[in-house]
């Protein structure tokens, strides 16, 4: 155990076999396919793109970083030989799309502050086996919205 | 070999998919200040603001429902929504809020950002709003909202990670979207806005996590912020004096305003409750009566100018917030405020100017400490001693909840739901850390021994009259109506009707899920219909534990009398 504590966590969960299907689990353990970062144009407008590889049920990458608050283009590729889809959080409504096998498709959502948002796939238990990612939104509040008093110790 | 890809078919709105039609009829379009100062006299058939009327009554004129025929009530029509995806509190969203009504068109909010319009004749959805919330928002007391306001075709929300928005009442589009606190900081928001004149009045959540709590007022057409009002001085402001001189106490110290005040336009005065100080528990960081927690501030709403305040538990020790409302009513040509606190007592003060008139109990078991009839506290039993366990009565979830009672001007009686829970704490210090959790103890909420009641105390002399006992704390609202009812539901489920006059069981239904909202009453081409969300969660750890296992839910029933 003091071994495996060492280790990654990543490379643990890969070692159990956490991180593919029918491994260690029946399924994946979420969040485990990858982390990527959103790139910030030079309008600023943010963009990612996001793949289900073939067989694996999850999201690559199954984290997406954003900055900072905003709108995001997140270009979805679906390279597995099942459908599957997108229901990805924004402010209005959740936004869905159909991903049929070997498709793409773009969502455009808006997310207005820090925090970390859940995206899915809601067909039969594509969550439960992998397929729900994280959007982490990063950043603080603009000043006008802080509240006036000193900077306080975080942990 | 390069892979060929299809084009998926476009993105579309969730909501979409379903049977809506996406617009609703444009009849919040003229509801304007001047009819809500007007609500209940003049639009009985509507419940367009939160309390039904300013004076925060929940008195209804209506009376086709009544003692006589409340035993046919049957369910009109049924909403249901139920869960999507994973979201925060995925084990304590809670159906909290008022449905209002406005000429047919019900809205409401839900759990985690939803707002949804509703033909209130039949149940049929028109449109859903889905605000985006953190699953890692920081949240006390779980997913929940209290409901929405309507005033010039908008429809004005709080949300859970601190944002005001206001939405197109017909096809609920986003019109504006402005900031009201710090998510980092643990800040969040609850409450169902208030509209006053051009103004959306919003307070902020998160005392539990040490924040600084503040009531807001937004321009209704623009989400500009208009004023601010701390309900925590800051070192020289009126009230600073009441905390640790050196310390850094102040920046950490509560006092949120997480749920609707009531307001007398007359003297253009809001009386909003304040929250409890933090950390909940931990009195010794904080020496000094703790200003402006626990209180009623009767706030300018014009400016946010603090004009007086009243403290219901100074130095609070035990999580006794005084959010809950300030019933505004008349009495000898006197104008008074009627608030059952969370520390077991019941207040009537002069509305005027803060003058205490008279305090005295309703619940049966206080043993926290004693307030006399000219409103002296003096403590009893309080956390003291690091680690040392004590017991008390009421427990933090207090004699009485956010949830509201109500005054009938008929019968002269206000309804108070009672919860009779007492809690184990011990003090357990900890350094203040911003988005942390900061209660300075360790919490047991009683699972036995608990009981509850619907209790009808006299408005002229504050004594009880009858009540109507449980052996379950009662967790929700009540509503009272010109038909001598009295509305609310159980944790349990079954949602009752009780006489106004005797408290006589008349009626129940049960809905499948424990009560923790605010039921309303409107009518449609002359039928009467009462509504109410039903749907258990939220901090039942606090509030009652002894039910944590019952069933969710996420409905609102809505009952009438059978059709001729």
């Amino acid at each position: 155990m003091a071994r495996a504590r060492e280790k990654q966590l990543s490379e643990v969960v890969s070692e159990l076999g956490l991180d593919k299907q029918n491994g260690a689990a029946i399924g994946r353990l979420l969040n485990h396919g990858g982390l990527g970062h959103v790139e910030v144009g030079s309008d600023g407008r943010m963009s990612i793109q996001v793949r289900i590889p073939e067989d694996e049920l999850t999201y690559s990458p199954s984290i997406i970083v954003m900055p900072h608050a905003g709108e995001l283009e997140i270009e979805f590729f679906n390279d597995d030989t099942n459908t599957h889809n997108a229901t990805v959080p924004s402010n209005g409504d959740f936004q869905w799309l159909w991903l049929p096998n070997f498709s793409r498709g773009k969502v455009n959502v808006t997310l207005d502050g820090p925090g970390y948002y859940w995206f899915n796939s809601i067909i039969g238990n594509d969550e439960g086996r992998g397929l729900m990612g994280a959007i982490v939104v990063m950043g603080e509040v603009p000043e006008e919205a802080k509240l006036d008093r000193p900077p306080q110790p975080r942990p | 070999m390069t892979q060929e890809y299809i084009d998926a078919p476009a993105a579309i709105n969730l909501g979409n998919l379903s049977s809506e039609s996406g617009n609703a009829p444009p009849v919040a379009k003229d509801v304007t200040y001047e009819r809500i100062l007007e609500a209940r006299e003049n639009e009985p058939h509507n419940w367009i603001t939160y309390y039904g009327a300013y004076d925060g009554q929940r008195y209804s004129l209506l009376d086709q429902i009544n003692t006589e025929n409340v035993k046919k009530l049957t369910p009109a029509w049924v909403f249901q929504h139920g869960s999507q995806g994973l979201h925060a509190g995925p084990s304590t969203y809670a159906f909290e809020a008022a449905p209002l009504v406005v000429d047919g068109v019900m809205y409401v909010s839900g759990w985690d950002g939803y707002v949804w319009a509703l033909d209130a004749k039949t149940g049929d959805k028109l449109w859903q709003y889905k605000h985006a919330i953190p699953f890692d928002v920081s949240l006390c007391c779980g997913n929940v909202n209290r409901g929405v306001a309507v005033a010039n075709g908008k429809v004005f929300l709080a949300t859970l990670n601190a944002h005001v928005v206001a939405l197109d009442a017909e096809s609920g589009e986003m019109i504006w979207d402005t900031i009201h606190g710090d998510v980092r900081a643990a800040e969040s928001a609850t409450v169902a806005p208030l509209v006053v004149k051009d103004k959306v009045i919003v307070g902020s959540s998160g005392g539990e996590f040490g924040v600084r709590g503040h009531l807001d007022a937004y321009d209704m057409e623009t989400g500009e912020r208009v004023w601010r009002c701390y309900m925590i001085p800051k070192p020289g402001e009126p009230g600073s004096e009441t905390w640790p001189e050196d310390g850094e106490a102040w920046q950490r110290g509560g006092g949120n305003c997480w749920v609707t005040g009531t307001y007398d336009p007359e003297l253009n005065l809001l009386y909003w409750g304040t929250g409890n100080p933090a950390p909940d528990f931990d009195g010794e960081v904080r020496e000094g009566d703790n200003l402006y927690t626990d209180c009623v501030v009767a706030v300018n709403a014009d400016t946010g100018e603090k004009v007086w305040h009243y403290q219901f538990t100074p130095h609070d020790l035990w999580d006794y917030d005084s959010n809950m409302e300030s019933i505004l009513f008349e009495q000898d040509g006197r104008k008074l405020l009627a608030h059952f606190d969370k520390n077991g007592y019941f207040f009537i003060l002069d509305r005027t100017n803060g003058e205490l008139v008279r305090v005295t109990p309703f619940v049966d078991r206080i043993n926290w400490g004693e307030i006399d009839a000219e409103g002296n506290v003096t403590p009893s039993i309080y956390p003291e001693n690091e680690g040392e366990e004590v017991h008390f009565y009421p427990g933090p979830a207090g004699a009485k909840e956010w949830t509201h009672a109500a005054y009938n001007p008929e019968t002269e009686l206000f309804y108070c739901p009672v919860q009779n829970t007492g809690a184990t704490i011990a003090r357990r210090r900890r350094e203040f850390k911003e988005g942390m959790p900061y209660w300075g103890a360790h919490v047991i909420v009683d699972v036995e021994g608990m009981s509850g009641a619907v209790t009808a105390f006299s408005a002229s002399t504050g004594e009880e009259v009858w009540r109507w006992q449980s052996d379950l704390p009662v967790c929700a609202s009540v509503l009272t109506t010109a038909g001598n009812l009295v509305f609310f539901g159980m944790p349990s489920g079954e949602f009752q009707a009780i006489d106004a006059r005797t408290g006589e069981h008349l009626w129940k239904f049960q809905c499948g899920s424990g009560h923790h909202s605010s039921p309303t009453t409107y009518s449609i081409d002359g039928r009467q219909y009462v509504a109410v969300p039903v749907g258990w969660g939220a901090w039942t750890e606090g509030f009652l534990p002894g039910l944590m296992g019952n069933p969710h839910g996420s409905t609102i029933f809505v009952f009438a009398l059978p059709e001729e």
